[in-house]
């Protein structure tokens, strides 16, 4: 169970909770439709209706590459002598790739399983939902995915797909064998991805590190990037997964509930005081910068890695969501909640009745 | 009419230019009378322009050059290695 749904794999926690949703629909199993549409609604999953995705996913505004990919499982849980290779082909026209593949099989198979026991025991939904996954939530929610899910098509973002990539060139010297060329790609975007790490692990010198982490897996799993996405967008993808693999190390050892208790609605400004117009008036902007470093890095990790992705990286809103597997609208939320936040923390600074103070 | 909780909810379409036409009408009729909406615009306004402009968290060049010297070694280490 944990292995197979649990951990983000190469699909995300979401499209796994989708199959298992359609499967448990398909199978009539009231059960595990309604502990996993519960389910759903506590990991603060954005996104159509669960029990919409249960009964018929085709009506939801998922997006096609999803829908491809329940339509599968449905088949397979429907009807699994049918599935035949040309199953798998309209996968992989749809961006996906033999391990998410093989995961949404592992998926189908479990939600069956878990179908099955339901009804022999003759369970019905009596529990406190709330209780399933508190012990289970994780503190990234569904943002962290596995290298793999380059492929994932972006053609819905205007300018983030193909056609474009500066650095398609140079990717190909590398893939011909030319470690010089890579040499350039480290050159040209390591800034891009400290800042994307620091902004995650909001530590510089561990940072520095996982830059080098990140570049490795790049330089290795490079064969596995067919210039769907741009290279760039598919780097500061894998410098995620790098970051948000480390974080979930350190939070392993630190405490789990502190972080998972966080409350997700509700955040309302208190500040409401003008600012000064410009608040470089006051503050030098080397002062200015490091105010907000100082805050930026107070932030919780969810909501500083979107806001450095999107705001100091000025990665797309598209290209920032495929980069953390986050959906657009859940994106937007985190984006405007981290705002909001810093706003709020840089206010006493620059609040035109404040007096000037020292970060 | 719309009220301070819904010009919250689109604040970041807003700040991002990326509301139709009718709703940043409706949502600037808003904020034309809300002083307090007036306040939050204007400060995530300027806490965005103090993100993408005040160049944070740039790696210093001996940094950078340290970082790239560090991967290739690794990588020429594991190609030289591998064959």
């Amino acid at each position: 169970m944990d292995a197979i749904l649990i951990q983000e794999g190469a699909l995300t926690r979401q499209q796994k909770e989708y199959i298992f949703l359609v499967c448990s629909g398909a199978n009539l199993s009231t059960y595990c439709v309604t502990a996993h549409c519960e389910i759903v609604r506590m990991l603060g999953i954005q996104g159509p209706e669960p029990e919409q995705v249960a009964v018929n996913h085709a009506s939801t505004a998922l997006p096609e590459s999803d829908k491809a990919l329940l339509d599968f499982a449905l088949k397979l849980n429907n009807h699994p002598a049918q599935v035949a290779r040309q199953d798998m082909e309209a996968l992989r026209a749809q961006g996906f790739g033999d391990p998410q593949i093989l995961e949404a099989v592992l998926v189908v198979g479990l939600a069956k399983f878990a179908n099955f026991v339901a009804f022999g025991l003759g369970t019905a939904p009596d529990f406190d939902p709330s209780k399933v996954v508190l012990s289970q939530r994780s503190f990234l929610g569904q943002e962290a995915n596995l290298l793999a899910r380059e492929d994932r098509p972006t053609d819905s973002a205007p300018g983030s797909g193909t056609g474009e990539d500066a650095d398609a060139e140079v990717v190909a010297r590398v893939k011909a064998g030319d470690l010089n060329a890579f040499e350039e790609l480290v050159r040209r975007h390591s800034r891009r991805i400290y800042r994307t790490l620091v902004g995650i692990l909001g530590e510089r010198e561990e940072a520095k590190d996982a830059v080098q982490d990140a570049f490795l897996k790049a330089f290795q799993h490079l064969g596995e990037f067919q210039g769907r996405a741009k290279f760039s967008t598919w780097l500061v993808r894998i410098a995620s997964n790098t970051g948000i693999e480390r974080l979930r190390e350190r939070k392993r050892l630190e405490s789990l509930e502190e972080i998972s208790l966080e409350p997700e609605a509700g955040f309302r400004p208190a500040q409401t005081q003008a600012w000064n117009d410009d608040p470089e008036r006051v503050y030098s902007r080397a002062e200015v910068r490091k105010l907000m470093e100082k805050e930026l890095m107070q932030l919780p990790a969810p909501y500083r890695t979107v806001v450095v992705l999107r705001d100091i990286e000025q990665l797309s809103t598209e290209d920032a969501a495929a980069a953390l597997g986050l959906g657009i609208p859940a994106l937007k939320s985190r984006l405007l909640r981290g705002r909001l936040m810093l706003r709020e923390a840089l206010s006493p600074y620059f609040a035109r009745s404040a007096k000037r103070r020292t970060a | 009419m719309i009220g301070c909780d819904q010009f919250l909810a689109e604040l970041g379409n807003y700040v991002d230019g990326q509301v139709e036409a009718e709703i940043r009408r409706r949502l600037e009729v808003h904020l034309a009378q809300c002083r307090t909406c007036q306040v939050i615009y204007d400060s995530t306004r300027k806490t965005v322009t103090i993100l993408t402009e005040s160049g944070s968290f740039d790696l210093e060049e001996p940094a950078a050059e340290s970082i790239v010297a560090g991967i290739m070694e690794k990588i020429r280490a594991a190609d030289s290695g591998a064959g």
